[in-house]
């Protein structure tokens, strides 16, 4: 593995309810890294917090507390630096049990600082594809125009002329049709499919370090969802850009990934190489993964018409977390060796074989 | 032989799409054929998967079948009873037979009600029953649905995705529909709660006898759970029979590729073919693209492959609804 371009480490990123006088625990935790040029895809149920953890890593979350602590290390050519770095000063944490029970941030410091820092990292060095294309743009600007603007913010390309070359170059890199024609168009004239490759090519016009494409092909009908995902695989081929794909489309993952990380109720519960963790076949993964991947109805599921394995019980709601696995409710691999351990106390995230690792008390002993 | 639940003929559902405020003077409504000509049968206990992309009349044909919508032409015998043309008041009685499971879940449920409510409005409306046993008859849904007893005080939104989902299903049930047009139920769902939901409608299915109009855009799901499909394009059925030959043995091009998108590893052959078809989106009707003869031709690798023959392209020449052997039928001038 080369070494990392984006290395998170315990990444905590909490909401408060007010209504339940509680934290609601997105991020719980997070620890990840991506090599240079690598595409390391995230899966997880909705409220698994996947996107929590690409929003924080953007400096884009907003309400309160938000991001509290960890560590995101980010190593380009240009930048070498903890996007975190000095926050901790304006948050204090109280601790009970070794849980996270009262936060005092001091927003608007915290705000300042992170804002200066990610001004000249957001879109330059890090950009990022959101999930709803058509409510990313702007709807009273010509999708080209909002390029430009982007490419003249971040690029050399300064002159406005020379930016709007440099839009339809990349409109048409995207595959869009007559890219000087939609040039001019505006969101709502563009089909979601076009939608998202305009996104794409914004994303990318200013040759940013990462890329973080979040559910990309969510809400597009399949011949386009296949079409979006052999785009991006060609442009990760052509550019060697380092990407960060979040889906819950497991066949989108293990189409466009090297590494893959498995995430359930706001942790990591599994990470490795792709081959390793989204194969049927594999042996010794951990139990969430291979019951995800069992709930998908796969090709012979399909022929014999057979029953789902379905994951009993629902998605962990992340105000109540358990004092031991995060899973251990809907596990059926518990034995009664590790049933102990595994109501009362939370693994870590360990390595099971080399690279590929896993949070669950089976493979510990 | 199962007995023929629904039957549809040649339904027809036309939007009026008027521009400008004059347009009803100036008689400048255009129209927009969501539904244009489509006929299928039901049989009782049986499946029916309806597929497309979105913007193509799948849940349009779905609303209009339970005269939710108004037709524009064409017939729907439900039941043996022709109910085209059916009065509201009419239709009151036939409403307990059947049911729609609606695509939003949030839309469905009214928010300001507790579940208890709901179910005991659904069943209140339809049934006159006895004092006392509403109770009992909403026990026995919610086992059918496998959701908790606890869950009857709650509201909606305190309900997760697949519990409302639950409930929406319940209420269906309550009213005792054999005929359901489910509308993408897990659409919006995550998978291990969609393999939940599949699971427990094709177990009511075999205890409750039940036919489903199964509108889905997930391939795999519409496969799993019907017997026979459609696929529709742009307001047609081009084609239409067996789910194992409509996934594996496909005539019609657009059926074929759809399928071939699902293929993990696409082979580079069909990948080639599919970046015409996926090229733009013209899934959905278009003023400015007038169909002429078949409507999937501006998208058909055959089309390009055969050097686009006239035939395609003749308006007075639209293919229809063939039949090329085992009830399988398909609407394409070169079948595949």
């Amino acid at each position: 593995m080369t070494a990392p371009l984006l290395k998170i480490e315990d990444l905590r990123t909490y909401f408060y309810s007010k209504s339940k006088q509680a934290f609601i625990r997105s991020v719980d935790g997070v620890s990840l890294e991506v090599g240079k040029g690598e595409t390391l895809g995230i899966v997880g149920e909705s409220g698994s917090g996947k996107s929590i953890t690409a929003m924080s890593v953007m400096g884009l979350v907003s309400s309160g507390p938000g991001v509290i602590t960890g560590k995101i290390g980010f190593k380009s050519e240009t930048v070498q630096k903890n996007l975190l770095q000095d926050l901790e000063d304006y948050v204090t944490l109280t601790r009970t049990d070794g849980r996270i029970m009262a936060v005092q941030k001091d927003q608007d410091g915290w705000r300042e600082v992170s804002e200066r820092r990610m001004a000249k990292i957001r879109g330059k060095e890090i950009s990022m594809i959101f999930q709803n294309p058509k409510q990313s743009m702007n709807p009273f600007e010509t999708v080209g125009s909002q390029i430009a603007e982007a490419v003249r913010l971040h690029t050399d390309h300064k002159e406005e002329k020379a930016a709007k070359e440099k839009a339809i170059e990349w409109l048409d890199r995207v595959k869009i049709d007559s890219p000087r024609l939609r040039y001019d168009n505006y969101p709502y004239g563009l089909s979601g499919g076009m939608c998202q490759r305009a996104m794409i090519a914004m994303a990318l016009s200013c040759e940013p370090q990462l890329l973080i494409a979040d559910e990309p092909t969510t809400g597009l009908d399949a011949t386009i969802q296949s079409k979006i995902a052999d785009l991006l695989a060609e442009l990760k081929s052509e550019l060697g850009i380092t990407t960060v794909l979040i889906s819950h489309d497991i066949s989108i993952i293990s189409r466009l990934s090297d590494t893959v990380a498995v995430m359930y109720g706001g942790t990591v519960v599994e990470t490795g190489p792709v081959k390793d963790i989204l194969s049927r076949t594999a042996e010794r993964k951990h139990p969430y993964t291979s019951a995800l991947l069992t709930s998908i109805p796969s090709a012979e599921n399909v022929k014999e018409k057979g029953h789902l394995q379905a994951i009993e019980g629902d998605v962990l709601d992340t105000i109540n977390i358990p004092a031991g696995c995060r899973f251990y409710g809907r596990c059926s691999q518990v034995t009664d060796k590790v049933r102990e351990r595994c109501e009362q106390q939370e693994p870590e995230l360990r390595e099971i074989s080399s690279g590929h690792k896993a949070r669950c008390w089976l493979y510990f002993d | 032989m199962a007995k023929t639940i629904l039957e549809v003929q040649d339904l027809k559902k036309h939007f009026t799409h008027r521009k400008g405020l004059f347009s009803a003077v100036k008689a400048e409504q255009q129209s927009i054929p969501a539904v244009d000509g489509v006929s299928f049968y039901l049989k009782e206990n049986e499946t029916v998967g309806l597929v497309g992309e979105s913007g193509c009349g799948k849940t349009t044909i779905g609303r209009t079948i339970l005269r939710l919508e108004k037709p524009t032409s064409g017939k729907i015998i439900f039941d043996g009873k022709d109910i085209t043309t059916l009065s509201t008041d009419e239709l009151r009685g036939l409403r307990g037979k059947m049911q729609m499971i609606f695509q939003d879940l949030d839309a469905a449920l009214n928010p300001k009600m507790r579940i208890r409510e709901i179910l005991t409005e659904a069943i209140e409306v339809h049934h006159r029953i006895a004092e006392g046993s509403t109770e009992k008859r909403i026990a026995e849904l919610l086992e059918m649905v496998n959701l908790k007893k606890s869950k009857l005080s709650n509201f909606p939104h305190e309900l997760s995705g697949g519990e409302k989902r639950r409930v929406g299903i319940a209420r269906v049930l309550s009213v005792g529909a054999q005929f359901i047009v489910a509308d993408e139920p897990t659409s919006a769902l995550d998978v291990s709660i969609q393999a939940q939901v599949v699971n427990l409608l094709r177990d009511l299915q075999q205890q409750l006898k039940l036919s489903f109009l199964f509108i889905s855009h997930d391939l795999r799901v519409v496969e799993l759970m019907s017997h026979k499909v459609a696929v529709m394009y742009l307001g047609k059925v081009v084609e239409m029979g067996m789910a194992e030959r409509i996934a594996r043995a496909a005539h019609h091009p657009y059926t074929h590729i759809l399928w071939s998108s699902l293929t993990e590893k696409q082979s580079k052959e069909v990948s080639r073919k599919a970046v015409s078809v996926q090229a733009g989106r013209w899934g959905v009707f278009d003023f400015e693209r007038p169909v002429s003869g078949c409507r999937f031709a501006p998208r058909c690798p055959v089309y390009e492959a055969r050097g686009r023959p006239e035939v395609c392209t003749d308006p007075a020449n639209e293919p229809e609804l063939r039949e090329v052997g085992d009830g399988h039928r398909v609407a394409c001038h070169f079948p595949l």
